[in-house]
């Protein structure tokens, strides 16, 4: 009886057995998921990509290439060749030209301590800021959609003033935004940077004559247009004009305070950040103690470059302006950013000097 | 042996029990309490010129400990991540079930308080009760995060908007404002407002309402880009209204304008002012709950279209037409439609009103699946936005068959 039974437990069982049995055989063919190897750590594939030939030279050259590599997290922020080009950086040995220190906080400075992809900024976000390595922070800004319409999404996102023309590239460690120009920074006030640079010193004479340079180092922020000496120039006012210039004569406000936004920190991005907010295309701001505004527009041109035109309005209201007008076409020398605002270069004047006659 | 077993069981429950039992609860009670709700009424938009000031994302300190550099240590009240106020403030506290942010629109709002009584028939739940005397209140700019206020960094917790004194009275109602006094210097203050509602002998068959203007000094005059009067549907109201205005009222039927009730078209209610100072209550106006002559007495679909005018104007000869979001500022329509956020059923050249919840509660109540009730409303008019306060009484519950 017992034995009977165990037979026929046997049989019972014998299709799992059989399954058991060829279960067992060794399978070499057995398909297992592999991990993709073909994703790369920032500094190598920035040198891997063609478009970031100069940004990989840089990071080689500030020897900074193994501790990209490393476990980060790392937000790349990398200007494209094509930045690098516009501002005479033409191939790899141009950057030997540079002090090793600058090009070291110049890497620095577009790299963030941390892993920011397009989902982590806040929505519609202005003037959001992240560290970078050198200690210094950008200034990230973002317009999510179309006129507050969640339905029309554009995601135009900018660093700096510079525009984001890849977003999200994800690396092993971190991630990378393709920019299209090079972030500038200068630690000092607006002040210090105006006083370094020998172009703009028929505009900083002109400040100081008309009481308007000693504010520029307290703490703003400003926004600072500044006409180069060749603009001043064409516009009729020389350095030797400068200098045998009667203040009393002249209202300085319109002459030279136009130039300069006080209380406001715009990078020529922000216009058009907020002209997707709302209907705001143009900005108008009154001079002090005056009826005549400077207006700030902003036009984008079709490879995402934007150019800023300056301009004297002598009411708010009407198209009544200056005959003369500043601005400038080309992004590199704009977004200067310094500790208490930001410096655009302006190829022309708003005001000559007989707008400006008392 | 069992039984004695069983008998040590229900010892050890009982003892479990009675140890379990007693434990000593300290209900929360504020003695001697007046009743307040604040507002934060620093409404802003995302425009150029707006874009380098201080974010009026507040927390308000009522009686702080400040240590001997100014700096906040601890304080007996706190509203925390004060808001920019809601277009609707709901007769009881809805905000804490039905959002998932610690931004909160109003005081108490979301804050886990104790709250005012039923008082004269009126649900008080969106009051806070508050010891009533003197009172430090401070406000504060936070940055726009979910840190709690005591937990931020010390340089993010020195930023005073207001830093005042305030005297409640006991079981007084209390309606504190946060807001903007003037658009070109940008002075802020507070404006505390005793309420009276409870206090006058209002009918429940009529529907109050009353106005307040609390824009700041200039904003209507400022440019209209400029103040982004033209962001979000603020319609005509986006560029503010002059600072004396007439209301006038209609009142619908259906889901259109093109129903009115004859009696009640273009009905003068009263004057409106603007006024950041003076913290006098104004005087409520009302419409009867059924004035539909169709309704049953129990349920009403009527709902109400206000006309702010300037003097001299009204709604049948204002040289405005509905397309216009630009008034001069003579003109600003609301529709207090629904629940606020439907749309009116589009009609051709009716496109620059504000909406906002009807000022009629409907509710399931007894019997009735149905059944409208009368209310008591504030409509404050703040730079370009409308706000509508509803405070309801106490109903009765349904009954379900």
């Amino acid at each position: 009886m017992s034995a009977k039974l165990s037979l026929k437990t046997l049989l019972f069982h014998l299709p799992i057995l059989l399954l058991l049995f060829f279960a067992a055989c060794k399978n070499d063919d057995l398909e297992m998921v592999k991990e993709n190897e073909n994703i790369r750590a920032g500094a190598d594939f920035i040198k891997n990509n063609y478009q970031l030939s100069l940004f990989s030279a840089a990071i080689e050259k500030a020897g900074m290439y193994d501790q990209l590599n490393g476990a980060g997290p790392f937000t790349f922020l990398a200007p494209s060749d094509a930045a690098f080009n516009a501002m005479g950086i033409l191939r790899a040995s141009d950057f030997d030209k540079m002090n090793r220190d600058s090009l070291k906080s110049l890497v620095q400075r577009h790299v963030l301590n941390r892993r920011v992809i397009l989902q982590d900024i806040p929505v519609n976000g202005v003037d959001v800021r992240y560290a970078t390595l050198a200690g210094t922070q950008v200034y990230t800004s973002l317009a999510s959609n179309f006129r507050g319409d969640p339905t029309q999404v554009i995601n135009n996102l900018f660093y700096d003033g510079a525009f984001v023309e890849r977003k999200d590239v994800q690396l092993t460690n971190g991630s990378l935004q393709l920019l299209n120009k090079v972030m500038k920074y200068d630690s000092g006030t607006v002040q210090d940077w105006l006083k370094k640079q020998p172009q703009y010193s028929i505009f900083v004479a002109g400040l100081k004559k008309f009481g308007l340079w000693d504010k520029l180092a307290t703490p703003g922020p400003f926004t600072v247009f500044a006409p180069t000496n060749a603009a001043l120039t064409t516009g009729g006012i020389t350095a030797a004009v400068m200098d045998a210039l009667v203040p009393s004569a002249y209202n300085g406000n319109r002459l030279f305070g136009g130039y300069i936004l006080e209380g406001k920190h715009f990078f020529i991005s922000d216009v058009q950040v907020f002209s997707a907010f709302g209907s705001e295309t143009a900005y108008l701001k009154e001079l002090e103690n005056d009826t005549w505004c400077t207006q700030l527009s902003v036009t984008q041109a079709n490879d995402q470059s934007l150019r800023y035109a300056l301009r004297l309005k002598k009411a708010r209201t009407g198209f009544s302006y200056t005959t003369s007008s500043g601005g400038n076409t080309s992004m590199v020398t704009v977004d200067y950013l310094t500790d208490n605002g930001v410096v655009h270069s302006s190829t022309g004047v708003i005001a000559k000097l007989a707008d400006a006659r008392k | 042996m069992s039984l004695l077993r069983r008998q040590h069981l229900g010892f050890y429950i009982i003892a479990l029990l009675l140890i379990t039992g007693c434990s000593k609860v300290d209900y929360v009670k504020v003695d001697s309490p007046a009743y307040l709700r604040v507002f934060n009424n620093l409404n802003y938009e995302k425009t150029l010129d707006s874009k380098d000031q201080e974010i009026p994302f507040l927390a308000m300190l009522i009686d702080p400990v400040m240590d001997k550099d100014g700096m906040p240590v601890s304080t007996k009240i706190l509203g925390d991540f004060l808001d920019q106020r809601a277009p609707y403030a709901p007769p009881y506290p809805s905000h804490i079930g039905n959002s998932t942010t610690v931004n909160n629109p109003e005081y108490p709002g979301k804050e886990d308080v104790l709250v005012a009584p039923v008082l004269n028939g009126f649900d008080l739940s969106s009051w806070a009760q508050i010891p009533s005397g003197k009172h430090r209140i401070v406000f504060l700019f936070r940055p726009k995060n979910t840190v709690p206020f005591f937990e931020l960094e010390s340089r993010l917790k020195t930023k005073v908007l207001i830093d005042t004194t305030l005297v409640l009275d006991e079981k007084e109602v209390y309606t504190l404002n946060v807001l903007q006094k003037d658009y070109q210097t940008k002075k802020n203050g507070i404006l505390l407002r005793h309420e009276n509602f409870y206090k006058l002998p209002l009918s429940d068959s009529l529907v109050y309402v009353n106005f307040y203007n609390l824009s700041s000094k200039g904003y209507w005059e400022a440019d209209y880009t400029g103040k982004g009067a033209n962001i979000g549907n603020k319609g005509a109201l986006g560029d503010g209204i002059r600072d004396r205005m007439n209301v006038f009222y209609t009142l619908y039927r259906k889901s259109s304008t093109e129903s009115s009730l004859s009696n009640y078209f273009g009905k003068y209610l009263g004057e409106l002012k603007r006024n950041t100072g003076e913290p006098d209550v104004s005087p409520y106006y009302s419409f009867p709950l059924f004035a539909d002559p169709l309704s049953d007495g129990i349920h009403t679909d009527i709902w109400q279209r206000l006309d702010l005018l300037a003097p001299g104007m009204d709604p049948s000869s204002k040289p405005y037409t509905g397309i216009q979001k630009e008034t001069d500022n003579n003109w600003a329509p609301i529709s207090c439609f629904a629940n606020g956020t439907l749309p009116l059923d589009i009609i051709r050249g009716d496109e620059n009103y504000v909406l906002l919840p009807n000022m009629i509660v409907n509710i399931h109540s007894g019997v009735y699946k149905s059944r409208s009730f009368a209310t008591v409303n504030t409509i404050e008019i703040v730079n370009g936005k409308a706000y509508l306060t509803t405070i309801q009484r106490k109903y009765a519950a349904p009954i379900y068959k």
